[in-house]
Formats: C-alpha cells, structure tokens, sequence
C-alpha cells in the first residue's frame, strides 16, 4: 500500500497514463500497418497458405461464439465487430 | 496544433492502408459440415469479503452448428446454443470496517436456462462479393431478444476487401419476483449497431483487417437484479437510458510456415458512460502429424470503470448509480489451450481456459477496489463432421 502511494504520488495521473498506453499502442498498430504496405501484388496461384483453414479469422466459430459470449457476459465493452445476434440478460 | 509523433505514425499508416490494392483472405468457405460443443463453465469464490450464498455461478452449454450449400451461390448458417446456468451473483456492495466493500450475493441459488438460434443465409455473388442476412431469437423465463442483420463483402482490388453492415436487436425483460421485491416489472431495450472493415493482403503469408464498429442502445439499461448502498439504503441499480459505443479493431493471421499460423487481436473501445477498454489476443495454431493440431492463446483486457459506477455511494448522489462490477475498472489475464484431431470426415477438440480478473491488472491503476471482478475456469469438447 505504501509503495502504491508513493509511486502514485511520482507518476502521472492515471488519465494521462492511460492516455499514454494508448498512444503507444495506436503507434504499434501503425507501424505493423505500414511494414504490411510495403509489399507485391500477391498472384492467385501464391495464395495457397493464405486460403488455410487456420488462416481465418475465426477457425472455430463455434468456439469464437461461446468465447465471446463468456467475455460479453463479464466485462463492460468487449465485443466483436459483426452483426448482433440474440442478446441475453447476462449483461 | 501539431500532432504527437504516434499520431502521425497512425495517420501515416492509414493512409497506406486504404491506398494500397489489397483482398481478404477466403472466409466465407461454402463448405458443408455440422459441429457440436459441450462446454463448463464455473467461477471461482470471491477472494475479497462477501455475504450471502457462496454457490458461485455455474454454466451448462451446448452448442449446434450447421453449415451447408443451397444452390450454387448460397450457403445456409444455422446455430443454435442451449445453457442451463445456476448459482449466486452479486447482488450490492456495503461499507465494512475502514470502508472497505463487503459484497453481497444472492440469497437464493438462481437456475435458468437459455435457449438461442441465429440462422444466416450467405449469397455469393462471384468474385468474393458476398451478402449475409441473418437472424437471431434468445430466449430465457425473464428475458427475450431479437436480431436482425445484414452484412456484405465488396472486393475493392485483387488484394483489399471492403466488410460492412449493420444491425438491429429489441430486448424485453420481465424479471422474476417483481413485486416481491419492488422490482421493475416489465421493461425494453434497442440496439442498432453499424460496422465496416477493410481487410487486406499483405503478402504470401500475412493477411491484415482493421474495422469499426458503432454501437446505439437506448431503453432500460440498469440491471433489474442488483441494488445500491446509498448512505445506508438500498436503492435499484439506475443507469442512463442510453449509450453509444465505438470500438476499433485490428486483425492480423501470418503462416508462419507449412504448419502453424500466428493470430494477433486488438481491440479499442469507448463509450458515453466514460468506459474505455484495451483488448489483446495472440494465438499459435500448431499443425501436427497425424492430423494433431495444438492451439495455445493468451488475451489480455482491460477496461476503466463508467462515471456512475463506484461500490457505495455516499448522501446526494445520483441521479445514475451502479455497483455493478463490469462497470468498474479491472483487467483481466486468461490462457487457453484446444487440442484438435482429424480422423476422416470427423474432428474431435477439447480445450480448456483460465480467467483471472482483478483491479491490479488495470492500466493505469483502479480507484476503487470491486469485491465481485469474476475469475473462472472453462473447459470444453466437442465434434465435427465435414462432408466434404
């Protein structure tokens, strides 16, 4: 507890921290964004590893349904992008 | 105003991505096949103060899915999930010695079930363009929802895809023992939610999508279950009739060679009720020998609390007030493990998740300790049957 205090006492507010992690973060994605642009047109026929089942965005829709469903139903803003489908009283 | 240096790395970034001619990986497979899972679900005891019946919240699921091709350029989707859900939930939050919260859970030992099915339909109209109509029913003794949704794919060039679409969903929920325990007896809610991705190809091996997703609920909000320590009465959980959500998310999936695959997930939200939220997932897909595949994941979550939100509440407060966990702060860590094996036409998986929640995992710290953030373990299995 003493510790904590003493580190919030040195540290920026927690806004401006959260603030920073973000920032940080957006800057990440960007890079990984821009190292990705840097490429060829990919030909069909040099498609085969991307047409892999693992290679989907969700292999298992199954599994990827009750996962987000036991995320939805325990935290405040987690989600998928998609349409919705049938909600339930457990948030 | 000059932007930050991460901004211009972002701006940048965007600009490349929509300037690029990119396609997104095939995910819209017209392949036939039906699965099934059986999943468990049980939270662990609070480790923090609590009253009332320490039963903790357990949870029964089956899941059924069916995907098959209708004519040459359509494929039909049809899930349905049923659960049987039993145990105690955190019911409010009182002061205990110092201040400190004491959670209270429900005195009786709650038993539902929920019964679910969404049913897509997917044309194909050549070249990738596909168009997705779905609907869902959820069902529950308290609580009834209805989703629509329609969704569609447009290839902008060999290698960038546009996703977009959107959603409407009416909630009605009628709680249990309303008069007994002068709760709102009948209430509704909407959702109308809005989406777009674009989803490109990076190389040989690397695929990339990033989207955005807008959110509108309006209607009664609260939950109906759970009350508020309010200068030492208990009043309902009273939150705001309406909240708008965004959220940006970005996925990306890399072979990393003949026999694995690497996919990395975020996600960012942000909501009127003043909550934000960090998402990270990373996943190995390991193909074996023998048709053995070994699928080890790590996520990460984090989530600041909503402005309304705090354990108990002092004289004058309001006109919102929640105890609610979910809208405090807290992070949370889980690991998850899924073994897989083809043998023919079937594949067989089990798998199992640990959950670990707590204020200490929260980015910048959490104001206020939350005795109910949920821990819990899943364990699961489950069999495929691909026709072709």
């Amino acid at each position: 507890m003493r510790s904590n205090a003493k580190s919030r006492r040195s540290s920026p507010s927690q806004p401006l921290r959260t603030k920073r992690a973000l920032r940080w973060l957006l800057a990440l994605i960007a890079l990984v964004c821009l190292g990705g642009c840097a490429m060829q047109a990919v030909q069909p026929w040099q498609r085969g590893r991307l047409a892999r089942w693992d290679m989907r965005w969700d292999p298992d829709p199954l599994q990827a349904a009750m996962n987000q469903h036991a995320y939805f139903s325990k935290e405040g803003t987690s989600g998928e992008i998609g349409a919705a489908g049938g909600g339930c009283g457990c948030n | 105003m000059r932007p930050s240096p991460s901004l211009s790395l972002l701006i940048a970034a965007s600009a490349a991505l929509t300037g690029t001619n990119a396609v997104r990986a095939d995910e819209t497979a017209s392949e036939q096949y039906v699965g099934y899972r059986f999943n468990i679900y049980g939270e662990d005891a609070l480790s923090a103060p609590s009253l009332g019946d320490p039963r903790r919240y357990e949870v029964y699921s089956q899941q059924f899915l069916l995907n098959s091709p209708v004519g040459d350029r359509n494929t039909l989707s049809v899930n349905a999930t049923h659960e049987v859900m039993s145990g105690s939930s955190p019911w409010y939050v009182i002061p205990g010695p110092d201040n400190r919260p004491i959670q209270v859970l429900s005195g009786a030992t709650i038993r539902d079930h929920r019964s679910a099915a969404t049913v897509a339909l997917t044309h194909d109209a050549g070249g990738n363009d596909t168009r997705t109509f779905s609907a869902s029913y959820s069902q529950e003794r308290d609580y009834h929802s209805t989703a629509l949704g329609a969704e569609r794919t447009l290839p902008l060039s060999s290698a960038l895809t546009l996703g977009f679409g959107g959603s409407f969903s009416h909630d009605r929920i009628e709680p249990f023992a309303a008069v007994l325990y002068d709760r709102i007896q009948r209430a509704e809610k909407n959702t109308a939610s809005a989406f777009a991705s674009l989803s490109l190809v990076l190389d040989r091996v690397s695929v990339a999508e990033s989207g955005v997703q807008i959110d509108y609920q309006s209607g009664y909000l609260s939950d109906p279950y759970k009350l508020v320590f309010v200068d030492g009465t208990l009043d309902p959980d009273t939150r705001p009739h309406r909240r708008g959500e965004i959220a940006w998310l970005v996925r990306y999936r890399r072979a990393v060679n003949d026999s694995a695959a690497l996919h990395l997930d975020t996600r960012l939200a942000a909501n009127s009720w003043g909550q934000h939220s960090l998402t990270l997932e990373a996943s190995w897909y390991q193909n074996l020998r023998d048709g053995w595949q070994l699928v080890p994941g790590v996520r990460y979550y984090s989530q600041s609390r909503a402005r309304f939100y705090a354990p108990f509440f002092a004289a004058g407060s309001g006109p919102d007030f929640s105890s609610d966990y979910r809208l405090g702060a807290f992070g949370a860590a889980a690991v998850n493990l899924n073994l897989r094996k083809r043998i023919g036409h079937w594949e067989l998986s089990a798998g199992a998740e640990r959950y670990h929640a707590s204020t200490g995992y929260t980015i910048g710290g959490a104001s206020a300790a939350d005795p109910a953030v949920v821990s819990y373990t899943r364990v699961f299995a489950g069999l495929d049957y691909h026709f072709d």
